[in-house]
């Protein structure tokens, strides 16, 4: 399978009448931004408002952020299952329009969604205060439970992205790149020499609001199966969770995810990267040793000499992760992992809930019980009242000088365990 | 607080539903529970069914905590 990814950079979003894209400047209209979002008969208000890197500007509840993209030239569309047919992405062309996202905001859902600074030390947490972002203000109707406002929120951000990238879709891109995978007996056949490499993809699936949609089906359904990595660039995972803001991976991060990007950028040099495996992450032990089960025989079955296997969120996760590795450097195929650590503010304590000799090989994203204090932005996009109750925050968070202390966990994508940010640490 | 009681001299009992979490921190007598959200019951059982899980479950932990250990044991 084999994809051109057409990027076009966006240098500016301009709201006004027009839409277009025009010297690498992103025109939006606001009005029908909203008319599309509110044909959901569950969400009763949104607005859009814009954010762009270096104003003071604090953006909260922070839910989802997706890239606009979309296909070229294609019956087929992207976030398949969700929001276009089903269809199987990730050949041909798409287009994706780089330096800007759709964020969905407002009213919190759970209360696991984060802060993202568009200034100041909390900025350089997030990877988000670098694009310019397109906010979806929203709120629901006073009688929808908490998982219908979820999902009216979710498909809010993914309609907004999959409009907007549309208007990319006759653009002549800056900068194509391609990205291809083989069938498995002539990707094997290709780098005969080299080491077989694959990448194992823990989904987020616990359930109450924690959940991840794979072509549209719920992964906490699956068991454990292979994908192209080029179908994940056209929008076959999203996410539908509301995990700890630092750790969770948005639909952003599955669309840019920097473990495939780095994995494709050594294929054919110092490795063949034959497939990606997604998985699970389950309440029931059950569950959890049958998906790291199938993880360990699928890698076996693909000929892998060695995997990366990236977690999402934390906790009871710790254990799929570690049954993973376990499972796989049993059957002697070497491992990394990639997570972050919960070691207390001091970072003292134990960094993960699980742990096993075989997992001697750790990528770290930072500990997420680290405090950061956020001075007072000029703006705020959303509502500071759940600053408090959100996983980070703590009674008194919010000062009364409009400061806010937090643990980082409360900052979108801070510690993303794809290796999507800047914090890590290195050891012996 | 597994460990901390039984420093005390008063056995435990550690009903869990990630076990291997529960063998890591080193329980000694482990009884399998429901599902992280639901550790004690079912809510897609109707009640006679739950109550005969809840009960299932409270019984094996009281014969846990009576069988002498000499290892970590899990109680299926």
């Amino acid at each position: 399978m084999k994809l051109e990814l057409g990027k076009i950079q966006i240098q500016d979003v301009v709201a006004g009448a027009e839409e277009k894209i025009e010297a690498n400047i992103l025109y939006i209209n606001p009005e029908t931004i909203v008319d599309i979002v509110l044909e959901d008969d569950r969400l009763a208000e949104c607005s859009v408002e814009i954010a762009k890197p270096g104003e003071s500007v604090r953006i909260t509840p922070v839910k989802d952020v997706i890239e606009p993209r979309c296909k070229v030239d294609s019956s087929s569309g992207i976030f398949p299952g969700v929001i276009n047919k089903v269809d199987t992405v990730g050949g041909g062309r798409t287009h994706v329009l780089k330096g800007c996202g759709v964020m969905t905001v407002g009213k919190i859902v759970g209360f696991q969604e984060g802060i993202v600074d568009m200034k100041g030390p909390g900025a350089e947490l997030t990877p988000f205060s670098k694009l310019i972002e397109i906010c979806l203000v929203l709120e629901p109707k006073e009688e929808i439970e908490p998982h219908q406002y979820e999902e009216a929120a979710r498909f809010a951000g993914l309609k907004i992205a999959d409009y907007l990238g549309r208007l990319g879709e006759s653009i002549e891109p800056d900068e194509i790149v391609t990205y291809e995978t083989l069938p498995l007996q002539e990707q094997l056949a290709q780098f005969p020499e080299l080491p077989k490499v694959g990448y194992i993809y823990m989904l987020q699936t616990q359930g109450l609001l924690h959940d991840t949609y794979v072509y549209g089906t719920d992964a906490k359904h699956i068991v454990p199966t292979i994908l192209y990595p080029t179908e994940i660039m056209d929008g076959a995972i999203v996410s539908g969770n509301c995990v700890s803001a630092c750790d969770k991976n948005t639909t952003y991060h599955h669309l840019n995810n920097p473990v495939i990007e780095d994995l494709y950028q050594k294929h054919g040099k110092e490795l063949n990267f034959i497939a990606t495996i997604i998985t699970n992450e389950t309440v029931y032990l059950k569950d959890k040793q049958r998906s790291s089960d199938f993880v360990a025989k699928l890698s076996e079955f693909l000929g892998l000499d060695g995997v990366i296997i990236s977690q999402e969120g934390f906790g009871n996760p710790d254990t799929d992760l570690i049954m993973n590795c376990k499972k796989l450097e049993e059957k002697g195929i070497k491992t990394v992992i990639v997570t972050d650590e919960y070691a207390g503010r001091d970072g003292a304590s134990q960094s993960l809930a699980d742990a096993d000799k075989l997992a001697d090989a750790v990528v770290t994203g930072g500990n997420a019980n680290e405090t950061v204090k956020l001075p007072k932005l000029d703006k705020v996009i959303g509502q500071l009242d759940y600053v408090d109750v959100i996983a980070g925050g703590f009674d008194g968070s919010l000062k009364e000088d409009g400061s806010i202390e937090v643990e980082i966990q409360a900052i979108t994508g801070s510690t993303n365990e794809l290796g999507f940010n800047q914090m890590s640490a290195k050891g012996v | 607080m597994v460990k901390e009681i039984e420093k005390t001299g008063i056995p435990v009992v550690h009903i869990c539903t990630v076990v291997p979490i529960s063998l890591t921190v080193g329980a000694n007598r482990i009884v399998p529970a429901v599902a992280i959200p639901h550790p004690l019951g079912n809510p897609n059982l109707d009640a006679k069914d739950e109550k005969k899980v809840r009960r299932s479950i409270i019984e094996k932990s009281l014969e846990a905590l009576t069988t002498p250990v000499e290892e970590q044991t899990v109680f299926e």
